[in-house]
């Protein structure tokens, strides 16, 4: 019995080899990235590989002013606070809604907001650019956020019901007799007791918003968040697109290019207009 | 008399407070699949004329190579699903039994996942390069490069490895929690009774994360049919030719690139007729486990 104990122990020493790798994997690309941002366009054709040797913030300040990140920047905090904001608002009250209160059609509501958990964007891809379009909210601000929100909701009220779920009614039905209002409930009561999974939900949600491109790359043509600027720099390492003037790598909106007709070509990283 | 007005107050702020997200849902995930469907019956053009033209579109899409092409890479990927589960399980058990550095590795591997699409695409695509950092340690070590990116199946293959590099993480903290749900008792029973590892994880550990494995199975499936996106767009834009190409991305170069949103319309039925069963699985699941 202490034989197999320690042969185990000995496995689990085996099988971090493996594991200490994998680890060394997640860390390398981040280096590499860091590493190289800090090189001149020289130092980066010299030696790709190497550590830098002579760091410079150069590159950072041209991201920052001549590829227009500031403004990119900008678009995406205000679009992923104003998106997830709204996103535990309304899932912390649905969810309450959905797992302590009576009304008819509950279980209807969960299982329709459930399937439309199952509606990718990819599927919807064309009528909802015409939707965005026909309310007037392309290329706004407002727009992306309630885009976002649209479809990161049923994920999130899932989760905000299933936790509620776990908590007694008996919590709303003291309040109630003590005369709170449903919305003070809300309000004093759950807000506070789901801060758990309002974090999570919070936590996840700024990743969902602030990496999409998909969504951003339709609602947003012209002004771009900062994933679909940095898609567009797309070959930015190499070090001719670095010293060339302004707006011969970085298009503002090459619509003409969506002409190309070649079918994934390299030329993908456009923004395109239906 | 009292109780009725209760009940009444209690759904009058049901329904107010799901007016504005059933709204939301309706405006921009509702009628667009619902209209999608219409158009995908026309030869819309993007110039406002649309006429009816019934099943072409979706012939056109069966007849079509590149169509084809994205089918069979879906399905090759899509086969790749055991790994994107036991990979991620392996790895959960193994920091659960207090492999050396465990705490380490766990947040290590979280790290990936936090990042976007389109950096984890835009550093690979250095990584991965003819002249990339992965070919010069292949040749330091005496190997031949490989051009990762710009063959057929070397591609497919580099896809899908990064994107389950950049998502396992994920993965592994969903079996931890799991994980931590296991009668401590009943295994330390099962140890001194000379129950070896793989008996306690086929015995005990498996049935007991069997809700989890469901979960991620549903989970990852519907990430490699619809959360390739960005990946293909920065790494490969699908190619070369259509190797990378999947029924995602298909539909966004038809619109964008060939302008036929009813063609493209058609894919995205057929997309979403080929997600409606695992969809339907995934409602069965959540819906169990939200015990509602």
């Amino acid at each position: 019995m202490a034989a197999a104990g320690k042969r185990e122990r000995r496995s689990l020493w085996i099988a971090a080899i493996p594991m200490a790798l994998l680890a060394l994997s997640c860390v390398y690309p981040i280096y590499f990235a860091v590493n190289n941002a800090l090189k001149t366009s020289k130092g980066y054709i010299l030696d790709r590989f190497g550590l830098v040797t002579d760091p410079t913030v150069q590159n950072f300040a041209d991201a920052w002013g001549r590829a227009r990140f500031s403004e990119y920047f900008v678009n995406s905090v205000l679009v992923t606070a104003g998106a997830v904001g709204l996103l535990l608002l309304l899932s912390s009250l649905v969810g309450f809604a959905l797992a302590m209160l009576r009304f008819p059609g509950r279980r209807f509501v969960f299982v329709a907001i459930l399937a439309a958990l199952m509606i990718p964007i990819q599927v919807v891809l064309v009528p909802f650019y015409r939707t965005v379009e026909g309310l007037g909210l392309l290329n706004t601000r407002v727009g992306l956020v309630l885009a976002y929100t649209a479809f990161f909701l049923p994920f999130s009220i899932y989760l905000m019901t299933a936790f509620y779920r776990g908590l007694p009614r008996e919590l709303l039905e003291a309040a109630r007799m003590d005369g709170a209002r449903f919305l003070e409930v809300w309000w004093h009561v759950m807000l506070p007791l789901g801060r758990p999974a309002l974090l999570t939900l919070g936590i996840l949600n700024t990743l969902y918003c602030w990496n999409d491109v998909l969504i951003s790359l339709l609602v947003l043509q012209d002004r771009r968040t900062l994933m679909v600027g940095i898609a567009a720099l797309r070959g930015s390492t190499r070090p001719t697109c670095r010293s060339s003037p302004p707006g011969s790598c970085w298009r503002r909106r090459p619509s003409s290019s969506s002409t190309s007709s070649s079918r994934g070509a390299s030329s993908a990283a456009s923004p395109w207009a239906p | 008399m009292a109780r009725r007005t209760i009940g009444q107050a209690e759904r009058r702020f049901a329904a107010l407070v799901l007016l504005p997200a059933a709204l939301l849902l309706l405006v921009f995930r509702i009628v667009p699949l619902l209209w999608g469907f219409a158009l995908s019956f026309t030869n819309a053009n993007g110039l406002g004329s649309a006429d009816w033209v019934g099943l072409a579109n979706y012939q056109a899409v069966v007849a079509d190579e590149a169509f084809q092409d994205a089918l069979v890479n879906t399905v090759l990927v899509l086969s790749t699903l055991p790994v994107w589960i036991m990979l991620p399980m392996l790895l959960a058990l193994l920091i659960h039994q207090g492999v050396p550095g465990g705490r380490i590795f766990r947040a290590v591997y979280f790290l990936p996942a936090v990042l976007s699409s389109v950096i984890v695409g835009s550093i690979f695509n250095v990584v991965l390069r003819f002249d990339g950092s992965l070919n010069a340690a292949l040749k330091a070590v005496g190997l031949h490069p490989v051009d990762w990116l710009g063959n057929g199946w070397t591609a497919l293959l580099s896809l899908v490895t990064v994107y389950l590099w950049s998502t396992f993480g994920m993965s592994v903290l969903i079996f931890m929690a799991g994980l931590s749900t296991i009668n401590q008792e009943m295994l330390e029973a099962a140890k001194l009774d000379g129950a070896r590892f793989w008996a306690r994880l086929r015995f005990i550990v498996i049935p007991t994360l069997r809700p989890i494995i469901e979960f991620v199975a549903v989970v990852t499936t519907i990430g490699l049919l619809t959360g390739m996106f960005g990946l293909i767009y920065v790494l490969t834009a699908g190619g070369p030719g259509t190797a990378t190409t999947l029924p995602e991305f298909l539909i966004w170069l038809e619109q964008g690139k060939l302008n036929r949103p009813g063609y493209a319309a058609a894919i995205s039925a057929v997309l979403f007729v080929l997600m409606a069963g695992v969809a339907w699985a995934q409602v069965r699941i959540m819906s169990r486990n939200a015990d509602l």
